[in-house]
């Protein structure tokens, strides 16, 4: 029977079989970096449908457990209904041509591979001190609990030198993640600029490698996955503790005359630090990088000045030179914070408050109940004048620095500063009114910063309460 | 060690080390197995092929198979984590009797004894049909088929039905109204070739991501995605039509009026090969502008301008899901859409059909073989020659078969309610989070004189109820076949051993046939899942859904298409329909006159919300997997009810409040608030994933009159926020 409108149907020939998934190879540039060049992600915003596909198939690559994510997805919404605007990120790590990783890192655990350009982190060489997952605007690395060290998303490199994809760019059912070769001078030359994109922090911080293809026809602000939620960070009480007690210590050796005091505080502190590394028995290594990271001069310089300090039990002689090295040690502290990647403790109000927190105490054991007032009160200005800041600040994470001390702490920060009244005490109990509040003033200084990140989803990635 | 790890002297390297696998290459060494087997993925009906990697005799990780004609590797999120439930702490382990309220581990010789003693002894004293059996869609074609039969000729009780009833009832009985035969008529391979798709209620790039693959190839494609919410699937569309929720019957009939009076139809194709067009095109007539814009809330333009684009395209697929079949129109929609396709005579074209997207791994298989809605083989209750000709192929009277199909899954729930069902067997299905009206259900079950709940997960908020518990075998643990929503039949392989006493549902199946004295004559000769395969290729050969061509060893060497005739080996589809002749008495396709109907629990002042339901693509169905994966379920810990900005602001609610969602029927508490554009003014979206924020406690009972598929997408609710502690 003749159906001159029917067409005979093509019974399912291979050419159509095969036509649906991208090719894996086209996703891989198909030969090695030159000098002058590295590997790069590339990352389709348009082709990416948030299945998460990657994060899975990263896990299973690098047998890591569901807490960490190596790569990770996030959502952005713009638009009003029903002209919204629905869309996805997915991110491992950016293989920065300035990696604040790298930087920061005492122990020189990581490397910028000559050959590949790969941003290479050595779990070996690793003393789990944390201070590249602060470092990164991106939160690439993390830090496994159960392994007490950090790690990170090398592009698959063991696959790469096999001639393989990375285990995220495989699994991609939509072809979105691809690796390319950069040129790496063109790339700085044009400040990153194929790196952002709505949702990510601005890639000139780090020169980010990543190129992202933005979403056709986008329009409208482009808002979050997990604008609205706020969660606190990590308390890292060995760090509260070293940070309050080396201060304090500096100020009591330095104004008073209570050497077995100081140099007790200054101790615990210390030994209150190493409790913070993940592999405390590698705390020496620490002091390897002090040409480049200021946790490695933290560590030179407070650990020059407890040696230094000792002498004041028998000599006051080395009083004015020693209170200016400590005051330089606390300075390396506050420095290792003021960090891009975390605004609201990128500021000189870090060092300041670091200060008078030592100068508070200092001020105290002088027996000036005036000086110590003054002192109190400055610190006191301080906190309100910062709240006041991040209020009012333009950028997104010191806005909700803001809202976690006025809401989620605001009993907390309250404590922190009626604490300052504390100076009317008699000493003992003054000293100790003023260690705790300054304590919970270091604990709010952790746990209300809002670090730079690529956004979330909704959920975001949590444990079912 | 501890002391090792605290000092830092050890960092678990050994257990964090790599290795190099022999195919894959380089990859961590916990996931580097001795072997891999073969299989089919056992979540949704896309029908991925995948490699579970054993050693040790346990499932260390899976793969997207790169031969898979359906996936060439790729794999969902679920599928690729899809081994870690194998030895989750909620696998049913022993075989479980309540006795004064709690469970006892019996033998499994005491369970099944207690179990045919108690089935038998309701039977007796309340006839055959007292016994209700609720089966799924997650087992393989062999236990389905062996199951019918089980049921309906060995316990002869013709209340059977699975919670496929739940998914895709709509799409069945659609098919067999408008073509005469349930059978999707197209491949996936039509969404690549077609020039325009038109997704109505699908978010395939939620549920069904492997599918995305195919969309959007050429510039030539223009995808036009019909929604309610502004699903990831929406964000992929060319066109995107936000119609109002349960609009779509006026869409469509909208567009046919459009392609009717533009003589955009194939006068031809409808004179040879369909009745019924003349009644169709009279209803449709008074679908006008002004009443299709105000029911839909889309612009006449917007609507003409798709129907032009439908008018004038070469391969046109039409696809649904749940959008479509979740509604007591369910059957009528599906048939707007067929109206559509036919009007244009493009049915079973290369990238031409209309295509209903199966849910669950093998809803195909229960379709064809299972004995639920037709008998095996797609066979009719009502025709004596289908019921002659399977009793000639049992070697069993005619009169031992059913003159017409028994009670459907809702029917069967209403059924004990009124204390004709008191018996009842739950497969692998999990209705106090997946049935709709919960707290009707949960007064259903406990009337019950006893429940005897099989399943691979153990507490669920069902076997919890159970006076029997049978713990199963699942996906990884046992061999068959599974077919795909394309008519794809792929091998479903045993990787590992079921943990503790459960056992594969065939074996359970076969134990209950000795158990009741029917196994000699049912299942004479039979000892594993092949011999029920190899009795369905001689019971399905010559019928449209013909698995005879279709053997084990060709199955190893790659999935099938049915039809597959006796001595073909054919690997590409044979789509259905193609030469215009239906599975109809006369061969034609029918038109059906379509009204459009108003949903059934419109939003009140009370209840200004209209609540839709729907999934996330972390999770599966109620869960019990996929909880069970922490991978997945940190990525989507809880439920969360979206709510356009205004009526937040309207209600003074603000992003993640907690709030109660309450409808006529219950109440869903602590709520995650979402605040999104996603979903347009009065209406809300809650997932129903989560058994601790059942939406199906707000859902009603209203059902499909031809389908009886619950109207799960639409109901009133009104959201209250929670007091603050």
């Amino acid at each position: 029977m003749s159906l001159p409108l029917l067409e005979e149907a093509r019974t399912g020939s291979e050419r159509y079989m095969l036509a649906p998934v991208a090719d894996p190879r086209a996703l891989m540039p198909g030969r090695k970096p030159e000098a002058g060049e590295q590997y790069r992600f590339h990352f389709d915003m348009n082709q990416c449908i948030g299945c998460k596909c990657c994060e899975v198939a990263c896990n299973e690559q690098n047998g890591n457990s569901a807490e960490i994510q190596w790569r990770r997805v996030g959502e952005i919404e713009a638009g009003a209904y029903p002209f919204t605007q629905r869309l996805h990120l997915s991110m491992g790590c950016n293989h920065c041509v300035d990696a604040a990783c790298l930087t920061g890192c005492p122990v020189d655990a990581y490397t910028k591979d000559g050959l590949t350009g790969l941003v290479l982190h050595s779990a070996d060489a690793c003393i789990g001190c944390q201070y590249c997952t602060w470092n990164c605007p991106y939160g690439v690395p993390q830090f496994n609990e159960e392994r007490g060290v950090v790690g990170k998303c090398d592009m698959c490199h063991g696959r790469l030198e096999q001639g393989r994809e990375p285990a995220c760019v495989n699994a991609c059912p939509q072809g979105a993640i691809a690796v390319e070769i950069v040129n790496i001078a063109e790339w700085v030359g044009t400040r990153a600029m194929e790196a952002n994109a709505p949702g990510m922090p601005p890639a000139e911080a780090t020169m980010s490698t990543t190129r992202i293809t933005p979403p056709k026809n986008a329009r409208g602000e482009f808002r979050k996955g997990d604008y609205h939620r706020v969660r606190p960070e990590a308390a890292h009480w060995p760090l509260v503790f070293f940070l309050t007690l080396t201060q304090l210590a500096w100020g009591v050796l330095t104004f008073g005359r209570l050497p077995w005091l100081g140099l007790g505080l200054l101790a615990l502190g210390m030994v209150a630090s190493v409790a913070h590394l993940g592999r405390p028995i590698h705390a020496m290594r620490a002091m390897k990088m002090w040409r480049r990271s200021w946790l490695s001069r933290e560590v030179v310089l407070f650990s020059g000045y407890a040696a230094g300090a000792g002498f004041l039990l028998v000599t006051d002689q080395l009083r004015v030179g020693l209170g200016l090295l400590g005051a330089v040690a606390v300075y390396a502290s506050a420095r290792i914070y003021m960090v891009p990647a975390r605004p609201s403790w990128q500021t000189w109000r870090t060092a300041v408050e670091f200060w008078l927190t030592g100068l508070l105490a200092g001020a105290m054991v002088t027996g000036s109940p005036r000086l110590a007032l003054g002192v109190a009160l400055a610190q006191a200005a301080m906190q309100i004048e910062k709240l006041v800041w991040l209020r009012g600040a333009g950028e997104f994470e010191l806005r909700q620095s803001a809202r976690l001390l006025m809401e989620d702490f605001r009993w907390v920060f309250a404590a922190r500063l009626i604490l300052l009244a504390g100076v009317f005490l008699p000493l003992e109990w003054a000293l100790v009114a003023v260690a705790a509040g300054e304590m919970i003033g270091r604990y709010l200084f952790f746990v209300t910063v809002v670090p730079r990140n690529m956004a979330s989803t909704f959920s975001g990635m949590e444990r079912a309460a | 060690m501890k002391i090792a790890r605290m000092l830092g002297l050890d960092t678990a390297a050994e257990k964090y080390r790599f290795g190099n696998d022999a195919e894959y290459g380089y990859t961590a060494e916990s996931r580097v197995p001795e072997r891999w087997v073969k299989t089919t993925c056992g979540y949704c009906s896309v029908g991925c092929g995948m490699k579970i990697g054993v050693k040790d005799g346990e499932a260390v990780t899976v793969r997207g198979d790169e031969e898979h004609p359906v996936n060439l590797g790729k794999l969902c999120p679920k599928g690729l984590s899809e081994h870690q439930f194998l030895r989750s702490p909620n696998r049913a382990l022993r075989p479980l009797v309540k006795r004064n309220g709690k469970f006892e581990a019996v033998s499994w010789e005491a369970a099944l004894e207690e179990m045919t003693s108690r089935f038998l002894a309701v039977q007796a004293k309340y006839g055959p049909n007292a016994l209700g059996v609720l089966s799924t869609g997650q087992l393989v074609t062999e236990e389905f088929y062996a199951l019918g039969k089980l049921v309906q000729m060995g316990f002869k009780t013709t209340n059977y039905d699975g919670n496929t009833t739940l998914c895709m009832a709509s799409a069945v009985a659609g098919y067999k109204r408008s073509f005469g035969s349930d059978g999707p008529p197209g491949t996936y391979d039509d969404f690549a070739e077609a020039d325009l798709v038109i997704l109505i209620g699908a978010n395939v790039a939620e549920n069904h991501p492997i599918l995305c693959q195919r969309l959007m190839q050429g510039p030539k494609q223009t995808l036009v995605v019909v929604d309610p919410r502004v699903t990831k699937t929406a964000m992929l569309a060319d066109i995107f039509l936000p119609v109002k929720p349960r609009s779509d019957i006026a869409l469509l009939n909208g567009i046919l009026k459009i392609l009717i009076e533009e003589n955009l139809i194939d006068g031809e194709y409808i004179a040879r090969h369909t009745n019924g067009f003349e009644a169709m095109a009279a209803v449709v007539r008074q679908y006008d502008s002004e009443t299709v814009s105000r029911i839909t809330g889309l612009s006449w333009e917007e609507i003409r301008r798709v129907a032009l684009l439908f008018g004038h395209a070469k391969a046109p697929v039409i696809a649904w899901t749940m959008g479509v079949n979740h509604s007591t129109q369910g059957t009528e929609t599906v048939n707007a859409i067929c109206n559509l396709s036919l009007v244009r005579g493009k049915v079973g074209l290369a990238g031409a059909s209309p295509i209903s997207i199966t849910g669950q791994c093998n809803a195909m298989g229960t379709r064809e073989s299972g004995f639920t809605a037709s008998m095996p083989g797609y066979r009719k209750y009502e025709s004596q020659a289908d019921r002659e000709e399977l009793a000639g192929l049992w070697g069993v009277a005619a009169e031992e078969l059913p003159e017409k199909r028994g009670l459907a899954y809702p029917d069967i729930i209403e059924a004990i309610l009124r204390k004709e069902i008191k018996a009842l067997w739950i497969i692998a299905t999990n209705p106090l989070v997946s049935f709709p009206n919960y707290d009707l259900l949960a007064q259903a079950l406990g009337q019950l004189d006893v429940l005897v709940v099989q399943d691979g997960f153990h507490p669920t908020p069902t076997t919890e109820l159970a006076d029997i518990m049978l713990p199963a075998a699942v996906w990884g643990e046992k061999e068959g076949s599974y077919t795909n929503s394309e008519r794809r039949v792929s091998k479903v392989n045993q990787a590992v051993e079921a943990p503790g006493e459960a056992k594969p549902d065939f074996e359970i199946f076969m134990r209950l046939a000795e158990k009741i004295g029917v196994k000699e004559k049912l299942f004479a000769g039979w000892s594993g899942p092949r011999d029920a395969f190899e009795e369905w290729r001689k019971v399905s050969a010559g019928r449209l859904c013909d698995y005879s061509g279709i053997s084990y060893e060709a199955l190893e060497e790659g999935p099938l298409f049915w039809p597959q005739a006796g001595g073909e080996t054919r690997r590409e589809a044979k789509r259905l329909y193609a030469d215009g002749n239906f599975e109809t008495e006369d061969g034609r396709a029918k038109f059906w006159p379509i009204e459009w109907k108003p949903m059934p629990e419109p939003p009140t002042k009370e209840y200004p919300f209209n609540l839709n339901t729907g999934r996330t693509v972390e999770h599966w169905h109620t869960g019990t997997k996929t909880r069970e994966i922490e991978t997945l379920d940190r990525m989507s810990p809880r439920a969360w009810l979206e709510m356009n900005p205004k009526d937040a602001a309207m209600l003074k609610l603000h992003p993640h409040d907690r709030v109660d969602v309450v409808s006529r029927r219950g109440r869903v508490e602590n709520v995650e608030l979402r605040v999104t554009e996603i979903v347009g003014v009065g209406q809300v979206f809650l997932p129903f994933h989560f058994a601790e924020s059942n939406a199906n406690r707000l859902t009603l009972s209203a059902y499909d009159p031809f389908s009886r598929e619950p109207n799960y997408k639409q109901c009133a609710v009104k959201v209250e926020r929670r007091p603050s502690l």
